[in-house]
Formats: structure tokens, C-alpha cells, sequence
């Protein structure tokens, strides 16, 4: 495989974006499943990077989920993203960067279709203002927040206190790296690096250390599917997507995957332990399974922030072996105390995928 | 042409998704639905081109066009610049309008994601909330999640989340004046009427099929969408 | 005194050209950029349909110039200058050139395999283009994978470049379904152990014994055929393909695992074509090949007087038509210049 094939094409895919002043708004799943990702997020960029990166609590979901399980309209959809971008310009900002993937392709789809129908964004106005009294200016820059972290991959770098190298073999470790499909897949030249061989992970990837692996499978949707797996007779979906990508990930024998889409690192999680009850596979090594990280709790591991602080403890895939190869210490007894340092018990162990616990 | 056709045709997703069709089958080629069901995206396309109301109609009551995962893979490769995609959203969005969707399995479901995502997003501002997200309707999301339901606000807390407190952060609660924002634009942009439609359509068929159906996720009728897989969905015809 | 008629471009279009019109008693000037003349021709080791060596054709091409024409090679044309008189054509590092006409005959280059990324092309080892393939056979080589293994599976891609919306060219290229056919035919007499499957949307067998050739690639070559277009290409870790189509006839998905994969890569405007072309000011179609002054009847003038087109500056074309296209645009020429004596 020739990399420099690859690296032609990046460089045909550039994209703006913006430097400081970010309107952040957050990501449902996010929030429920990863919440550290989220936190590990708004340090970085204040504490490393010293960026001003403004909530503004009024913010809601974008509807996202809601639209492509089909029960939101799209002319809802339209406007809760008016109401958004309403709420970025009463706030004093212009450039918006999103935590979920599907967000960012909603984003742009309403963007490019109020670009081509006028129309259309003319009684999205008239829709908002009636509904709220409200008025909204379009952003500036819009990006998606992957797209920040890899903006400042270097500047992380030059932080940072671990590499992404085996401290036992000395090599760089192996990465797969997953991209969401609404990332770039409707509108190529929206995503760093364009559909098919996009940038944007890989980017932080060789800046830290580590080696990106490519495997046939490596653009297959992780199977999210919306209503495909909100509706539990449709999961069956899901987890044969997922699986088909663990499948033909296996022999190349990564030490872990990193994701940008918040759906995708939940499902890469949880259908390896789902995988290892249903028909006792595991991938990964000795029935650890393949830690699945997302690029927020990434970039805090190699700027040395306490994994329980970054929100580890909450992967179903242990994490633990990746952090024994970099060589991050971990406090396995303080892994499920509370914020005070109480006790509040620890999950069950799965039958077949391993599991670190206090004992 | 076909009333149908041009109710489609009224949506700018169609449009944008419906150039013309040379059955190529890139779309098929690459879809994750295609893999798993007895589905293909063209065969959706070329349903739709022929602009027949009749086989459009019955289309929008078949399993078909809820196989559908929106992943978009489809717009990346089709070199007619049509969007299988988008299409199955516009269809989707017209059968439930219309009331088709309760004819199959599959589109009976919007009930059961109406009443959770659907009302959540009204409720509290999320699509997706912990404490809706029960263990026993998702094994898969495994032990971590039932520990972390058991002791969600501790493990907020500990993740730096600002869970159901006032004030920007992680799971904060919307204040109130704000959710009633998002009630005015879904009455203003007509998903309150879906949500009516779906509500009431789904009250029909569920008399229709003798099934009990109440307020809530605690029914019958909830019970039987969420789970049911009566028809062969992966076999070939 | 003759009539000077100056030929760019030094294929087979502009060599007929040059050739056809040296016989008709003009003085012929044919400017070439390339260190030698023979276009895309000289690079095709047999051809379509029979399968005879490219080089007789050339060969003939080459000898109807004979010692009338003047050839330049190594030419760069800056900028072309029209007056009454003619056209005085301004060359690098040369004194320009004066002609009373001008035939445009720069040609096609091949689609750049490289923009259809999700073919994998110059990324992954073994995925060749029709080019490739063909020079592998104009060279006597062996056809091996990258690492020298004789592949056991060989699929041929139709429409890489052309038809296709996403890379920006609605056109059919014409004349590659015929090359796949035929180099699946070659493949097989080479290397008998490998199967080859094409992928294709339309088998465009437009011309005398195409259809014959189809039949014969399957009857008596075993070349599977499916009509689907290829969507994905990824690759194994020995390097194999792995190819993602639809078998649109059985309306089933396919995953298929190759040696090697061949691109047939469609015509593309040149860009000597489009720059020449604005040096005198003619226009393009939206395929971005050059317009001539009406399809049907005046298919080898343009909308400039005393400007011609030969070949496939006029969109894809194969070696038959473009022989009689330059041919025909000779006689054009003759005709102009003669009504132009007359006055």
C-alpha cells in the first residue's frame, strides 16, 4: 500500500477552520455514554490550548436522532438548528463547532440545502420568529470538534507527556480509526481528507506516535442505524455491521480503535461485550476485546490526565491493557469511587470478556 | 403523473436525492441494509422513477423503506449524483403522513421511537436521557451501564457532568423556558401533527390487531413493536 | 505556390490529417510536443476488434506522410495569431510559423485513475489501469501481481471516469467496453489459469465484429461478465482486492476477492486541447471537448474560418473513425482553401 496515494488525496481535501471563539453545543449520546469525552473536550481547549469555547445553556439537542429514526420532520429539524444558530448569534459568536458527528451532518445538509433553496430558508425564518421571536445569523465556520482537536494536534504534541508507542516493543502501536458516516460521506469536502481516506484521525494519529492501520472493512458504517438499533427487533442490524468490521480488523491485531462520532465508539463497545456473551468471541488479545477510545479521551492521555478523570472507567471493553502498553499508571482501587472518594459498588464482570475491578 | 409521485416531488430532499437512475448498483454494492436484509437501495430508485402511484404506494406499506440504517454511503458512490438516502427519509416522512406505515412490522416501530426519542426531546431537550435508557430494554449495553443506572448521579458527578443542575454542562436541565420553545416549533412546523398521526394510526391498527395499546411504554401494543420479528426480514423472496 | 496548412498535434488524427492533406497537394507543417509523433496509438501494443498489432497501423499512418510533410517534434505552441493572411502560430524558442489554415488534432488524455479514489488507484499495489496493462503486453512482460505471483483472479472495471457525475464527466468514454473485452480475451490466452470477471453498466459493442468479440470472450474465452459497477475497492493484508458491486441482473450485493484489478479509464479533454483551443477562440461543449461548427454536416470546421478538427479533440473516438475523420477534414481544408483562391 502506497501512502503517498493517500497523501495526495488529503491534500485536495483542506478544509477551514476556525481558530478561537467556538459556540460549542454538545452531543446527546455524548453526554449519556462518554460523558468525560465531553469534559476532557472544554479543558483542553482551555487549560492547554487557552481557546475561549462558549455554552450557552439554552442550547438543546439538534433534533439529529429524532430526524433519522424518521418521527422529526425535517422542517423541525430545520428550525431547532435555526433556534441553535439564533442562540450562537445572541451570544456574540459566529464560529460553531459540534460534539456529534450527526449533528455536523445535519448541520451542513440544512446549510448546503438552504444554499440551494432560499427559499427554504426564508420560512425556516418566518417558522422561528413565529414560533420563539427569534432571529439567527448563519455561522461563519462550522466545524465539528475533531476537526479543533486536529487543528491543534501539534500543539497537544508539544504538551503532551505519552506517545502512542508500545513501551515494550518500542514500536508505535497499531490504530484503527473509525470515522462517523455523516462526517463526509453526503458532502465529501466537508471532512478533512474528503470520504474516502479521511484525515482527520489520522492526522492526530501520526502526530502522537502511533501507526494507522487500514483493513478492507475500515468505511463500513458501525451499524448505528437510528432506528436500527433504537428498536430492539431491528439490533440484530447493528451488531452484524459492527461485527463485520471486528472480523476484518482482526488480523492486523490493532491495539485499539479511535472513533470521532460519539454513536460509534458506544457501539464499538458494547457489541464486543454483547459479541462475547451471544457467541463467545472476543477480540483483541487473551479475551481483553479491542479498547474502543474516543479522540477527546485520546488527546487526555497523552497529555497525562488521570484516566478516571477522563472518564475511562465507563468503557465495557477494558482500557486497562492499552494503558499498561503506553505505560500510563492507572489507580485501579480509586476506578469506581465517587468524586469525594466513596464507595458505590463496581459493575458485574462479563462471563467472557475480561474486566478490571477492584478486588 | 402520479399523485403520490408529486406529494414526494414537494419535498426538496427529493429533488435533491432523485436525479435519474442507470441502475448501476453502487449504491446497492456498498449498503449495510443490502448485507443484512432482503433489500436493495436501487430497486428503491427505480421504484420511484417509474412514478407509478400504485407501486409507490405499496412501497410506502412494505417493510422495504424502513430498512434503511441513513448512513449515507449510498450519496458517496452513486455516479448519477441521485441519494437513495434522502429518498427513504422523504418516503418515510410521507408514509407516516399518510398512515401506511402501520401496514408493515417494521414502520409500526415509529410508535415505540415517538414515545421514547420523540418525547424525550420535548421532555427534557435530549434525545437520548440516563435515566430513560433502562437496562432491561438494552442488555447489550451491559453491566458498566447497569452499575452506572444504579448510581447515575454519583457517576455524572464523577465525570464532570452538570447532570440535572441549572447552568451550562453535561446533562444539565434545560430550563424550562426553553423547552417550551422547542413545544412552539414543533407545533409551528408540524411535528406535533406527526406525532398526533403517528399516535393515531397506530391507535387503529392496534384495534385492528386486537392488541392493547395505552399511554406509555407498558402495553401490549409497545411491547409487540419493540420486539416483534414475525416476517422473514433476511430471507430472499 | 502551395498552400501551407499547419497540423498540431502528432497522432494518428493529425498524422492522417497531415498525410491525406500532403496528398492533395497542400504544404504541410506537423507540430508535435513529444520527443516523437504516434500519440496514444504508438503505446497500444493490438487492437480492437481483430486484435492486430497497433504498430501495422501506425506504421501505415506514419509512411502516408511520407517526405512531404515537415514533422517537428519537442514543439511548444505559445500563442496563435490570426490575420487576413492566415494564422501565424508563435512557438517556443523558435521563429514562429505561418499557414493560410490550421487543423487542431492534440487529442485526448486518459482519465486520471487516481480522482476515482474509492478504487484504490496508485494506493493500493495491484490495481492497474487499461494502459498499464496494455503496455505490459507491448513490452513482452509477464503479468504478475506486485510481488511477482501469477494472479488467479483478474477483475476488468468499465466506466472509470466516464458516466459518472462524482469525477465531473457525464460522457460515455465509447470505445473502453471494447478494450475490456478484448484485453479479458488477452488475459486469458496469456495466463489461462486466471479467471477474469468485467464489471460493467452497459456493454457498448457499437461497431462491426464488437458484438462477435463479446460472444466470443464468453463462448470461447470464459470471460464472466456482471453488470454492476464496481463501488469499493479495499485490500487484504496479502494485497488482494477486495471488490464491493452489485450483481444488478440477480439484484444481490457482491463481495469479491481479486489478484488484481484493471481500470478502464475513459478519454478525458487534453489540456494542450483546451489551451490551443483558446489561443483561437474556440468553444467547448459542456463534456468539455471541442465543438465543430455542426455535428451532423460540418463536422470538421469550426465557427473559425480556416480552422479544422480531427480526431478525438472532438470527444472519445476510436482509430476507424478518427482515420476517416482526419481524412474528411483534409478535404474540408482543400475545399476552404480552394474558395479562398478563388476570390
Amino acid at each position: 500500500m502506497k501512502i503517498d496515494g493517500k497523501r495526495n488525496i488529503w491534500k485536495d481535501y483542506q478544509k477551514e477552520i476556525a481558530a478561537d471563539r467556538y459556540f460549542y453545543v454538545r452531543s446527546c449520546v455524548r453526554q449519556n455514554f462518554f460523558p468525560g469525552s465531553e469534559k476532557t473536550f472544554l479543558r483542553i481547549m482551555k487549560d492547554e490550548l487557552h481557546k475561549d469555547v462558549f455554552e450557552n445553556a439554552a442550547h438543546t439537542t439538534c433534533s439529529g436522532i429524532g430526524y433519522h429514526s424518521d418521527v422529526v420532520p425535517f422542517e423541525t429539524a430545520m428550525t431547532m438548528v435555526a433556534r441553535q444558530f439564533s442562540i450562537m448569534t445572541e451570544s456574540g459568536y459566529e464560529n460553531f463547532t459540534t460534539s456529534c458527528i450527526t449533528s455536523f451532518g445535519l448541520y451542513s445538509e440544512i446549510l448546503e440545502t438552504w444554499h440551494h433553496f432560499p427559499e427554504v430558508e426564508e420560512r425556516i425564518r418566518q417558522h422561528l420568529l413565529k414560533a420563539t421571536g427569534r432571529t439567527f445569523n448563519k455561522p461563519a465556520n462550522l466545524s465539528h470538534a475533531s476537526d479543533v482537536i486536529f487543528k491543534f494536534r501539534k500543539e497537544i504534541a508539544a504538551n503532551g507527556k505519552y506517545k502512542l508507542i508500545n513501551k515494550n516493543t518500542g514500536k508505535p502501536l497499531r490504530i484503527v480509526e473509525h470515522i462517523g458516516c455523516h462526517y463526509s460521506r453526503m458532502f465529501p469536502g466537508k471532512g478533512i481528507g474528503g470520504a474516502e481516506y479521511p484525515y482527520v484521525l489520522v492526522g492526530m494519529i501520526e502526530e502522537w506516535g502511533g501507526e494507522v492501520i487500514d483493513y478492507p472493512e475500515r468505511r463500513h458504517c458501525c451499524g448505528f442505524g437510528f432506528r436500527q438499533y433504537l428498536v430492539q427487533a431491528n439490533r440484530g442490524y447493528s451488531i452484524a455491521s459492527t461485527k463485520k468490521k471486528f472480523d476484518s480488523m482482526a488480523p492486523y491485531k490493532p491495539d485499539f480503535i479511535l472513533t470521532n462520532c460519539p454513536g460509534c465508539p458506544m457501539f464499538l463497545d458494547r457489541w464486543q461485550y454483547a459479541l462475547s456473551e451471544m457467541e463467545g468471541i472476543t477480540y483483541g488479545e487473551n479475551g481483553h476485546g479491542i479498547p474502543v477510545l474516543t479522540y477527546e479521551e485520546l488527546a487526555g492521555i497523552i497529555l497525562g490526565y488521570d484516566p478516571w478523570d477522563i472518564g475511562l472507567q465507563v468503557h465495557q471493553v477494558p482500557v486497562e491493557p492499552l494503558l499498561d502498553k503506553i505505560g500510563i499508571p492507572y489507580d485501579t482501587p480509586r476506578k469506581f469511587l465517587t468524586m469525594d472518594g466513596k464507595m458505590m459498588g463496581q459493575p458485574n464482570a462479563p462471563s467472557n470478556l475480561k474486566f478490571y475491578q477492584h478486588e | 403523473m402520479g399523485k403520490l409521485y408529486d406529494k414526494l416531488a414537494e419535498d426538496v430532499r427529493f429533488i435533491e436525492g432523485l436525479k435519474a437512475c442507470l441502475n448501476c448498483g453502487t449504491c446497492t454494492a456498498i449498503c449495510p441494509a443490502a448485507e443484512f436484509y432482503n433489500y436493495q437501495p436501487r430497486q428503491i430508485v427505480d421504484i420511484l422513477q417509474t412514478r407509478n402511484d400504485e407501486e409507490i404506494e405499496a412501497l410506502m406499506k412494505s417493510e422495504t423503506i424502513w430498512y434503511c440504517g441513513e448512513c449515507m454511503s449510498c450519496v458517496t458512490r452513486c455516479p448519477r449524483g441521485n441519494a437513495p438516502g434522502l429518498l427513504i427519509t422523504v418516503l418515510r416522512s410521507v408514509s407516516q403522513e399518510l398512515g401506511f406505515f402501520v401496514e408493515s412490522e417494521k414502520g409500526r416501530q415509529q410508535l415505540a421511537i415517538k414515545r421514547t426519542v420523540g418525547e424525550w426531546i420535548l421532555k427534557y431537550g435530549y434525545c437520548l436521557y440516563p435515566s430513560e435508557i433502562l437496562p432491561q430494554m438494552h442488555p447489550e449495553q451491559g453491566p458498566i451501564w447497569e452499575w452506572e443506572h444504579e448510581n447515575m448521579d454519583e457517576v455524572m458527578h464523577r465525570l464532570g457532568a452538570n447532570y440535572k443542575k441549572t447552568g451550562p454542562g453535561i446533562l444539565r436541565k434545560i430550563p424550562q423556558e426553553d423547552l417550551d420553545e422547542v413545544q412552539r416549533i414543533f407545533d409551528e412546523t408540524g411535528a406535533t401533527e406527526r406525532y398526533r398521526k403517528i399516535e393515531e394510526f397506530s391507535r387503529i391498527k392496534a384495534g385492528e390487531m386486537g392488541i392493547n395499546l395505552e399511554p406509555g411504554l407498558d402495553n401490549d401494543y409497545i411491547r409487540h413493536i419493540y420486539t416483534a420479528n414475525e416476517k422473514d426480514h433476511t430471507k430472499d423472496a | 505556390m502551395n498552400d501551407k496548412v499547419i497540423v498540431i498535434g502528432g497522432g494518428v488524427a493529425g498524422m492522417t490529417a497531415a498525410g491525406a492533406l500532403a496528398d492533395l497537394g497542400m504544404e504541410v507543417l506537423l507540430l508535435e510536443k513529444d520527443t516523437r509523433t504516434g500519440g496514444h496509438v504508438k503505446n497500444w501494443d493490438r487492437l480492437f476488434p481483430s486484435r492486430r498489432p497497433g504498430r501495422e497501423v501506425m506504421d501505415f499512418v506514419g509512411k502516408s506522410m511520407g517526405s512531404d510533410v515537415e514533422q517537428r517534434c519537442n514543439v511548444i505552441v505559445n500563442s496563435i495569431i490570426r490575420s487576413d493572411d492566415g494564422f501565424s502560430v508563435q512557438l517556443e524558442n523558435s521563429e514562429p510559423v505561418t499557414a493560410k489554415s490550421l487543423v487542431i488534432a492534440t487529442g485526448y488524455e486518459l482519465f486520471d485513475a487516481h480522482k476515482k479514489e474509492e478504487y484504490g488507484y496508485g494506493i493500493y499495489d495491484n490495481v492497474i489501469t487499461s494502459a498499464e496493462l496494455e503496455n505490459i503486453f507491448m513490452e513482452g512482460k509477464k503479468l504478475t501481481t506486485h510481488d511477482g505471483k501469477t494472479p488467479a483472479r483478474i477483475a476488468i472495471i468499465h466506466c472509470v471516469g466516464s458516466r459518472d457525475e462524482k469525477v465531473g464527466n457525464l460522457y460515455c468514454s465509447k470505445v473502453c467496453c471494447v478494450t475490456g473485452v478484448k484485453q479479458a480475451i488477452e488475459i486469458r490466452e496469456m495466463l489461462p489459469g486466471c479467471e477474469v470477471t468485467s464489471f460493467y453498466m452497459d456493454l457498448r459493442m457499437y461497431d462491426r465484429n464488437f458484438e462477435e468479440l463479446y460472444y466470443e470472450a464468453q463462448q470461447k474465452w470464459g470471460v464472466n461478465f456482471i453488470r454492476g459497477r464496481l463501488s469499493e475497492c479495499a485490500e487484504n493484508p496479502d494485497h488482494s482486492l477486495v471488490l464491493k458491486t452489485e450483481d444488478t441482473l440477480t439484484g444481490r450485493p457482491l463481495k469479491l476477492t481479486v489478484d488484481m484489478v484493471v481500470l478502464l479509464v475513459g478519454f478525458v479533454p487534453g489540456a494542450e486541447t483546451r489551451r490551443i483551443a483558446q489561443m483561437v477562440g474556440l468553444q467547448s461543449g459542456a463534456d468539455g471537448f471541442l465543438l465543430s461548427a455542426d455535428e451532423h454536416i460540418l463536422d470538421n470546421s469550426t465557427t473559425v474560418p480556416g480552422v479544422f478538427l480531427a480526431g478525438a479533440v472532438k470527444g472519445p473516438a476510436c482509430i476507424v473513425n478518427t482515420i476517416a475523420d482526419a481524412r474528411a477534414t483534409a478535404l474540408q481544408v482543400k475545399t476552404f482553401l480552394s474558395s479562398q483562391n478563388a476570390v
